[in-house]
């Protein structure tokens, strides 16, 4: 149950048993999920790995078009914001997207000693206010932090009370860094903002429109692959949150469908707009690879009546997308066959990854043996099962893709090829392949699109485009040193340091 | 943190009340400065006492900033970090620490750990200093107490500094090597610059017989902070960072400062820095000037080549420059000094402390050529900034990409990202510093300018 009485939404752990670690097979990981025996735990070595506010929200809130974010923090905690300006025109207005509506805006309160000692209500009010003053926006986001957290600044009340004054619609999003272990809590407090102060009671539903939520590291050329999929079924996506208007999101309780991207990422706001807003929603399969493009139009199809109008779709896509997968598929034989007979992947991969991306490898006709999962929690329990009936047991490391863990991993598992989330410290240096799982939003290359037919295709040819060369890795593994003790990958378990249970 | 305007305060500031409310500010926080410290030493590993996603704010925030650079091996998700949750802030989180010290030097190799603390051991009163202490036998452990809140990343870079001056160094006065310097005042990962600067400038002294420590960018480590009390001079290439360590080495080792404020561009400010060096240090002038007209020679006779160019497309400019306080004083002196460029601006981006700032607007505004006297403001508000950018015609903007597309749309003019922050392109060891800095200043920038009629 989505509660909106409520300033936030309860942490992944709370709601769904959420966890940062588990080794073992993934057949193990669901059952124990079932039996509720996976528990949160407690690191003795830990690295970076991301907050509630910096597994980036703070970048994707920025997008937001007609809207002003404030950061209620000390000023570090908004830094990686600073690429608003400029990151997102590197995509050229040739792919659809308009010049002056890439003119975002945040602020920071930028609290000093004196606010956490005294309180910062009232220059929040004055960030508000002058948010107002300069940009007269539709929506004004508020971001709080641990330091707001701790302080025990009351945000709510500072909302209550300025909202009458003020045009703009002011959404609170509780993503305290503290709040949890689980970065996914934050996305959820986003949501939940947005679910409490921004969704519209629909008027009338509109039939053709269907809201898709999708990951910062899906990219533009994605987007564009996603509209015309639906395009061809007679359809317009919603796509929340980046770039979106306010009145967008408005809109989305008035959407005939939530459809998925990352289900893990839009689950709690498929489930609001279903509980609160009447919008229906499913959570598998997002379009990713060729068969879960096909059921992914399939479901849009059954869902909204236009089951024909799907099969003829996905009868004309694959005539046109198929043979060029099969060439790949060639490619990748080719590569199997020069390597012993297998091509081993092992990939870094969120929740919602892991379901929707391991199918695609199968595709593609490389193994996948282990994956590195972010955290993990009951929400796609089904969907990892029937992941399972159709690709095998596995090895699954849930880890918060802790770059130590991954390093051991990938000398213990030795697979041919790692795909690493971007800045993850050092994965390059291999005597095998490596290369990236994803792009970022700002890369508006067709290079680098992964969903639907287009980026089915796309991506698979990247990949088999990264099995061609390793000198970079290879001469950075020999003539660079290791961050790690060798006594490290000597260490039987990846999970070495980890105490039982956390206390929180 | 308070913000005053020395120049033109009849900007739209007058009715601030709380003017460090800002729009994308031009800094990271104290952690993210310390952070970035310690990154530039080599066999330095810190370790980040705070939330989860300081060391993930700072990467894209800050190491990404300045020149879309991870931070070296010791980067991003590879830093140590206890990763601070409700249950520390409700128990405390220096037995998390304890444990995160001890493992950290099981697994990884370091000539010297440093503890960042941020704010929420702050807020919840961990003694972190205690925890570090009970290390002491076992390896190099220091700690850096750095709360978010406890100034911006500049201020950071000065309180590592401190503690390796408090916590590194000997108390012993070492005997002094005559011709040893310390390089202080450029903050590694926020100044872009950093890595090319400090090379160069080793380069720059080693060519009149000065061996520079450069302490960060190359392979120094800790014997290379060890040796700061031999030096005979620390010389400060800030107006503001990198003094207070200057003087408290002063204070304990008696080692005389030259606070010249700023890394030189071009022969005629690399040249005063060779001579108030060598003066300082009482080096032969004949040798000190022999060395200045070859490398000047080289220099002008290389301008040759891109002369022409440089009449036709970009003579005469009016110039801004928004960025932090060396970098900004760096840019306007050469361009109003040897190219012949019309300052009109500079935005002061860093903050500086109150009592620096009169120093920093006479290094703008004094001994420039030419007519043009820059309007100096200090801010860091990129809203007002793009306000001040509007007020004046200006044909080159130095700044930071935040100004990218604003100085191409709103002034049509010509940009080059030389400060923070720096996503629009990669800076690894490129420099401005020294004889040649002025020609690679004008690679850098003229193929936007200067191409077929």
């Amino acid at each position: 149950m989505i509660d909106l009485s409520e300033n936030t939404c309860p942490t992944r752990e709370q709601r769904a048993n959420g966890i940062n670690a588990f080794s073992g097979k993934a057949s193990e990981l669901l059952s124990q999920a079932r039996e509720g025996k996976l528990k949160n735990c407690e690191r003795d070595f830990q690295q970076n790995s991301g907050c509630l506010l910096n597994f980036y929200l703070s970048v994707r809130v920025a997008t937001i078009r007609d809207s002003v974010m404030i950061v209620h923090a000390p000023v570090g905690c908004s830094a990686p914001a600073n690429i608003y300006r400029e990151v997102y025109r590197r995509l050229w207005t040739g792919l659809g997207r308009s010049h002056d509506d890439f003119d975002f805006h945040w602020l920071t309160t930028n609290l000093g000693e004196r606010d956490v000692i005294y309180g910062a209500a009232d220059k929040l009010r004055f960030a508000i206010a002058e948010a107002e003053r300069r940009h007269s926006p539709e929506a004004i986001f508020i971001l709080t932090s641990c330091a707001s957290g701790i302080i025990g600044e009351d945000v709510e009340g500072v909302v209550a009370e300025l909202q009458p004054g003020t045009r703009a619609t002011i959404v609170p999003i509780h993503c305290e860094g503290i709040r949890s272990r689980i970065v996914q809590t934050g996305y959820d407090a986003f949501w939940h903002g947005i679910l409490k102060y921004l969704v519209r009671e629909p008027e009338k539903r509109q039939g053709d429109l269907v809201n898709v939520a999708s990951m910062l590291s899906y990219t533009w050329q994605d987007r564009q692959e996603i509209s015309r999929l639906l395009g061809r079924m007679g359809l317009r996506a919603n796509f929340v949150p980046e770039f979106a208007s306010v009145e967008d999101f408005r809109n989305l309780g008035s959407a005939a469908l939530t459809a998925p991207v990352c289900p893990t990422y839009t689950d709690y706001l498929s489930r609001g707009l279903d509980e609160h807003f009447g919008v229906p929603f499913f959570m598998y399969p997002s379009p990713i690879g060729i068969a879960n493009t096909d059921a992914w139009l399939r479901e849009i199809g059954a869902r909204l009546d236009l089951s024909e109008r799907a099969e003829e779709v996905i009868a004309s896509e694959r005539a046109r997308w198929v043979p060029r997968m099969e060439k790949i598929q060639e490619g990748f034989a080719k590569v199997k066959a020069d390597n012993g007979g297998d091509f081993r992947v092992m990939g870094s991969l969120g929740q919602g990854r892991l379901v929707t991306q391991t199918p695609f490898f199968r595709e593609l006709g490389v193994s996948t043996p282990v994956a590195l999962c972010q955290d993990f929690d009951d929400l796609l329990l089904e969907d990892v099962e029937r992941l399972l009936e159709r690709v095998g047991d596995f090895e699954i490391i849930v880890n918060t893709f802790q770059a130590a863990e991954v390093a051991h991993t990938a000398r213990k598992h030795d697979p041919d090829m790692v795909l690493s989330c971007p800045f993850q410290g050092s994965a390059y240096k291999r005597q095998k392949g490596m290369t990236r799982i994803h792009a970022l939003r700002g890369d508006g290359r067709l290079w680098s699109a992964q969903a639907g037919y287009a980026g089915a295709v796309a991506c698979g040819n990247f990949l088999l485009q990264a099995t061609k060369n390793r000198s970079f890795q290879n001469t950075m593994l020999a003539k660079t040193e290791d961050p790690y003790r060798e006594w490290w990958y000597r260490q039987p378990d990846p999970h070495y340091f980890h105490r039982k249970e956390a206390r929180g | 943190m308070a913000l005053t305007l020395v120049k033109g305060s009849e900007g739209p500031l007058s009715a601030v009340e709380y003017p460090e409310v800002a729009e994308a500010p031009r800094f990271t926080c104290a952690l993210g400065g310390a952070y970035g410290a310690t990154l530039g030493l080599y066999g330095a590993v810190p370790l980040l006492h705070s939330g989860s996603g300081c060391g993930m704010a700072n990467a894209q925030g800050m190491t990404y900033a300045s020149g879309l650079n991870s931070g070296g091996m010791i980067g991003p998700t590879t830093t140590p970090c206890s990763g601070l949750v409700e249950e520390h802030v409700v128990f405390g989180g220096e037995d998390k620490l304890r444990r995160l010290i001890e493992t950290t030097i099981q697994i990884m190799r370091g000539e010297l750990y440093v503890v960042i603390s941020g704010c929420v051991p702050a807020l919840i009163g961990d003694d972190v200093d205690s925890v570090v202490a009970s290390f002491r036998d076992r390896a190099r452990v220091i700690h850096v107490k750095t709360s978010g809140f406890a100034g911006n990343g500049f201020a950071g870079y000065d309180l590592f500094l401190d503690s390796l001056v408090d916590n590194v160094l000997s108390g012993e006065k070492p005997d002094v090597e005559k011709r040893l310097v310390n390089i202080l005042g450029l903050a590694p990962n926020q100044h872009v610059f950093w890595k090319g600067e400090l090379l160069a400038l080793k380069e720059l002294f080693a060519s009149v017989g000065i061996l520079a420590n450069p302490i960060f960018a190359d392979f120094g480590s800790v014997a290379a902070v060890q040796a700061i009390p031999k030096a005979a001079l620390n010389v400060v290439l800030s107006p503001w960072n990198g003094l207070a360590a200057a003087r408290k080495l002063e204070e304990r080792y008696g080692t005389p400062l030259e606070a010249f404020g700023y890394v030189p561009i071009g022969p005629r400010d690399t040249a005063s820095l060779l001579r108030a060096v060598g003066r300082r240090l009482r080096l032969p002038g004949r040798k000190v000037e022999a060395a200045i007209s070859s490398q000047e020679r080289h220099a002008y006779r290389f301008m040759e080549y891109l002369a022409e160019m440089f009449m036709v497309a970009m003579p005469h400019a009016y110039t801004a420059v928004i960025a932090d306080s060396r970098t900004a004083i760096a840019l306007t002196r050469y361009g109003a000094n040897e190219l012949g460029w019309n300052p009109q601006l500079a935005v002061v981006t860093d903050d500086p402390p109150e009592d620096r700032r009169p120093e920093i607007e006479r290094l703008l505004t004094e001994g420039l050529e030419g007519t043009s006297v820059p309007r100096v403001i200090f801010d860091y508000d990129s809203h007002r900034i793009r306000g001040y950018l509007r007020e004046q015609p200006l044909q080159v903007i130095f700044g930071s990409s935040l100004e990218k597309y604003i100085a191409k749309r709103e002034n049509e003019s010509h940009h080059l990202s030389v400060a923070y922050p720096t996503y629009d392109r990669l800076v690894v060891d490129r420099s401005y510093a020294g004889f040649r800095g002025g020609i690679a200043l004008l690679e850098d920038m003229s193929h936007s300018f200067a191409g077929p009629t």
